[in-house]
C-alpha cells in the first residue's frame, strides 16, 4: 500500500512492539493489535512454544483478549494491524470473526492466507470478505524474522547447526518477502 | 456419566476409507516462469554447471529438474531459433538454461563470461530481448542473456512433456517425480489407509457420541473429534490385543464443539442464556454474532486439550486449563495401558523426531518448538513420580510434541481455519465421513458426484466439474497442498449403501465445523 497515515504507523508500531516481545521470549516474532474506535482493544504475539499449541498465533490471542471486554459483533468495526501477513488459519478465522480490515507488514510466502498462498479474505464464503493492505514497515518485519531464524534452535527435536550464518541485512529484491514465517 | 457404557454402546459405521485426492490432482494447473538462456562453449558445459550451482542458490521448494539444463541447437524449439540463433551460429556452442528464481544479471554475466563463445565464431551483436538492456560489449567476451518462458512445474504426462519440448524448452518426463509434486508418496498413503481402515468406523461412530454430548449440553453444535495415537494401536496389536475390544484404549483425547460456551464482554455465554435441556436453538441457523469462533471448534479444542496435557508439570499450565466436558475430561485422565515398563529414564531425554517424510519441503523447525529444553529440564529421575507419566498424552518432558503423528477422526469436514490448525499441529491424518462434508469445508478437493468420467485431466481450464445441484463451494484440499510446508493425509469415509443424494451435511445449515 502507499504511504501509511500517522495513525496506521502508530498502530503498526504497537504491533511491532509485540513482535519484539515475542522474539525476546523465544517465540516467532509476529505481533498484532486490534483497533476498535481508534483504541487498541487486543494485543497478541505468537505463543506456540510456550503453550505447546501450534495454533496459538498472535491473532487468536488478540481476539480472545478483546472478547473479554467486547462482544464478537464489535469485530465488524475493528481493524487488525499485524507484522506479517496472516497465515491460512488466521485468515480464515478473521473472516469468521468478520474483521473489518487487515493491515500487515511483510508477506508470508509459505503460509499466507490473504494473497500469498490463498486469498481467503476475498474467496466466496458464508461470511463477508475483508480488505487487506500489505507492506507497512515490511523491511522491519522481515528483519525481525531473519533475526529469529538465524538462531540455533536447541529446543527443536533435531537442531540444525547455524554457526556460520550471518544476519542478512540486504533488501535487493523489490518483491522480497519472508518465506518461512508463519503466524 | 458412565463412559464405559457409551463406549460399549458404539455401533461402528460400516464402510470404506478413501484418500481425498489433492487439488494438484483434481485441479491441475500449468504455471510458467521466466528463465535465461545463454550460449556457451560446448566444451565448458560441465564447468558451467559447476559454477552456476556453486554461486546461485536454489529455492528448495521449487523443482527445476524437469527442465533440461542444456539444449543443442538442434533441440531448440523452432520459435526460439530467430531469438537464439540469429543468422549465423557456431557449432562450438550449446545453450544453457538458468531457471527461475532468476539471479542478478551482473552476477550471471560475470559467472558466464569465461565460457562465452569467442566473438569470431558467434553472433554477440544480435538483438536483445527488451527486458535486458545491456551496454555494448567492448573488450571482454560477453554472454548474451535471453529471456524465455518455461513451465515451472514438471509435466504430468508424456504428451504434455512433448508439447512443452516443442514449444517452450526441452523438458524431461519422470512419472514418479511428477507424482511426488502433486500427491503424497503412494506407499505412505497406502500403508496409512490400511492402518486406518479397520477401526475408522468405530472412531467415527464415537466422534458422533462426542458430538451428541456437545450438542445436547447446549455448549455447541453437533460436531465431535476423536484423536487416536497410532503408536498405542501398534502396541496393542503387537501384544496380540484385539482392537475390537480395545479400540478405545488408543484414544488420547476427544473434543466437542463449544462455540456457544464463551462469555463475551463479561456477559453470560449463549449456552448460559439458553435455559432448559437440549440443543441450543442457535444451531438451527447461522448468526455470526453467536457462533463463537474457530478456536471453539472441535478440532482446535482437541489441539488445545492435547497441548494442555503436554504441559503437565509446567507451572503455568493450569492457568490455561481448557473448560472440559465430562467425556473430554475422562479421556485426558486415562493411562496408557500399553505403555512400556518405565525404564530408568534413559530415553526420556530423547524427543521423537518428526519423521522426515512429513517435512517435505524440509526448510525448518519453524514456528512451533518445545520451549522446555530437553537437555536442561532434567526430567525427574523416577518415572513413576514424573508428572504425567503413564498418561496416553506424553508430556513434553518426555518428548511429546504438539499433535505430531496423531490421527484425528471428525464427524464433519473441518473449516479452512481448522484444516490449517491440523497442519500446524502436525497431525498425521484426518478422516471424516463423506456425509459430513461442509459447504465451508477445507479438505474436499472435488464434488462427490463426478458427472463426467474424467480420463485425461483437463489442462485447459483446470476446473473441477460442478454440474450438480449442491450449493457452490470451494475445494481447497488443504490436507496436502504443495505450497504449504506441512501436510497431512486426508481420508473420507464412505458408508456402505450410502445414497449419494441423501443426508449430506453440505445440504444443511451452512456453518463452519
Amino acid at each position: 500500500m502507499g504511504q501509511a497515515t500517522a495513525e496506521q504507523a502508530y498502530f503498526m508500531e504497537q504491533a511491532f512492539e509485540m513482535a519484539r516481545k515475542a522474539l525476546d521470549t523465544g517465540e516467532t516474532p509476529v505481533g498484532c493489535v486490534l483497533v476498535y474506535e481508534n483504541q487498541i482493544v487486543g494485543y497478541g504475539m505468537n505463543d506456540t512454544n510456550r503453550s505447546m499449541n501450534g495454533t496459538r498465533h498472535a491473532e487468536f490471542l488478540a481476539i480472545q483478549e478483546m472478547l473479554r471486554s467486547y462482544p464478537k459483533s464489535a469485530l465488524r468495526s475493528t481493524d487488525l494491524y499485524v507484522t506479517v501477513e496472516p497465515c491460512v488459519m488466521c485468515a480464515s478465522a478473521l473472516r469468521q470473526y468478520q474483521i473489518r480490515s487487515v493491515y500487515f507488514g511483510c508477506g508470508n510466502e509459505r503460509f499466507g492466507g490473504t494473497g500469498s498462498i490463498l486469498t481467503l479474505h476475498s474467496d466466496p464464503s458464508i461470511d463477508p470478505p475483508y480488505p487487506v493492505y500489505g507492506g507497512l514497515q515490511r523491511q522491519e518485519a522481515i528483519m525481525l524474522l531473519r533475526r529469529f531464524y538465524i538462531q540455533e534452535n536447541d529446543k527443536a527435536p533435531k537442531p540444525r547447526p547455524k554457526k556460520h550464518r550471518e544476519l542478512n541485512t540486504k533488501f535487493d529484491d523489490p518483491i522480497d518477502s519472508v518465506d518461512r514465517a508463519t503466524h | 456419566m458412565d463412559v464405559q457404557e457409551i463406549i460399549r454402546g458404539v455401533q461402528p459405521l460400516v464402510g470404506e476409507v478413501r484418500p481425498i485426492r489433492t487439488v494438484q490432482e483434481t485441479q491441475p494447473v500449468e504455471e510458467y516462469g521466466y528463465a535465461y538462456v545463454a550460449e556457451v562453449n560446448v566444451k565448458s558445459a560441465a564447468k558451467v554447471v559447476k559454477v552456476l550451482d556453486a554461486s546461485i542458490p536454489r529455492d528448495p521448494a521449487r523443482t527445476t529438474s524437469h527442465l533440461r539444463r542444456f539444449a543443442k541447437q538442434s533441440n531448440l524449439p523452432e520459435h526460439l531459433h530467430p531469438l537464439l540463433l540469429g543468422d549465423k551460429h557456431s557449432p562450438q556452442s550449446i545453450f544453457v538454461l538458468i531457471p527461475p528464481p532468476l539471479p542478478e544479471v551482473d552476477l550471471l554475466q560475470e559467472l558466464l563470461a569465461p565460457f562465452a563463445v569467442t566473438p569470431a565464431t558467434t553472433s554477440t551483436t544480435q538483438t536483445q530481448t527488451p527486458s535486458e538492456s545491456q551496454s555494448e560489449s567492448q573488450t571482454a567476451p560477453r554472454v548474451t542473456l535471453h529471456t524465455i518462458k518455461v513451465p515451472t512445474l514438471p509435466p504430468l504426462s508424456a504428451s504434455q512433456a512433448d508439447t512443452w519440448t516443442k514449444t517452450l524448452w526441452p523438458v524431461v518426463y519422470n512419472p514418479a517425480a511428477a507424482r511426488a509434486t502433486v500427491a503424497p508418496p503412494v506407499q505412505v498413503l497406502a500403508r496409512t489407509r490400511e492402518f486406518i481402515q479397520p477401526d475408522a468406523g468405530r472412531y467415527l461412530a464415537f466422534a458422533r457420541k462426542v458430538a451428541h454430548e456437545a450438542l445436547h449440553s447446549g455448549r455447541g453444535r453437533g460436531v465431535g473429534a476423536v484423536v487416536v495415537d497410532p503408536e498405542i494401536v501398534d502396541r496393542i496389536l503387537d501384544a496380540g490385543g484385539d482392537m475390537e475390544e480395545r479400540w478405545a484404549d488408543a484414544i488420547v483425547a476427544v473434543a466437542g464443539d463449544a462455540r456457544y460456551s464463551r462469555r463475551e464482554a463479561g456477559k453470560p455465554s449463549v449456552a448460559e442464556t439458553h435455559l432448559g435441556p437440549g440443543p441450543n436453538p442457535a444451531v438451527d441457523g447461522y448468526d455470526a454474532d453467536v457462533e463463537g469462533g474457530p478456536d471453539l471448534h472441535a478440532l482446535m479444542r482437541a489441539a488445545e486439550i492435547i497441548a494442555y496435557k503436554r504441559r503437565v508439570g509446567d507451572l503455568d499450565a493450569e492457568s490455561d486449563r481448557p473448560d472440559l466436558s465430562p467425556l473430554e475430561e475422562y479421556f485426558i485422565a486415562q493411562l496408557d495401558s500399553t505403555a512400556p515398563e518405565p525404564k530408568q529414564d534413559t530415553d526420556t531425554d530423547t524427543p521423537t523426531p518428526v519423521p522426515e517424510k512429513y517435512q517435505k519441503t524440509g526448510l525448518h523447525e519453524s514456528q512451533a518448538v518445545p520451549i522446555t529444553s530437553s537437555t536442561s529440564t532434567s526430567a525427574p529421575q523416577e518415572s513413576s513420580s514424573t508428572p504425567g507419566a503413564g498418561l496416553r498424552i506424553r508430556p513434553r518432558t518426555q518428548g511429546g510434541y504438539l499433535c505430531t503423528d496423531l490421527d484425528v477422526y471428525l464427524t464433519h469436514e473441518p473449516c479452512v481455519c481448522c484444516c490449517m490448525a491440523l497442519l500446524l499441529s502436525r497431525f498425521r491424518s484426518v478422516t471424516y465421513p463423506q456425509t459430513g462434508r461442509m459447504v465451508s469445508g477445507g479438505l474436499a478437493s472435488e464434488p462427490v458426484i463426478q458427472p463426467v468420467p474424467v480420463s485425461e485431466p483437463d489442462y485447459e481450464d483446470g476446473k473441477a466439474n460442478e454440474a450438480n445441484s449442491r450449493q457452490p463451494r470451494q475445494y481447497y484440499g488443504l490436507h496436502w497442498r504443495k505450497e504449504l510446508n506441512w501436510r497431512a493425509l486426508g481420508f473420507e469415509f464412505v458408508q456402505d449403501g450410502q445414497n449419494q443424494d441423501e443426508d449430506i451435511a453440505e445440504d444443511g445449515v451452512a456453518f463452519y465445523a
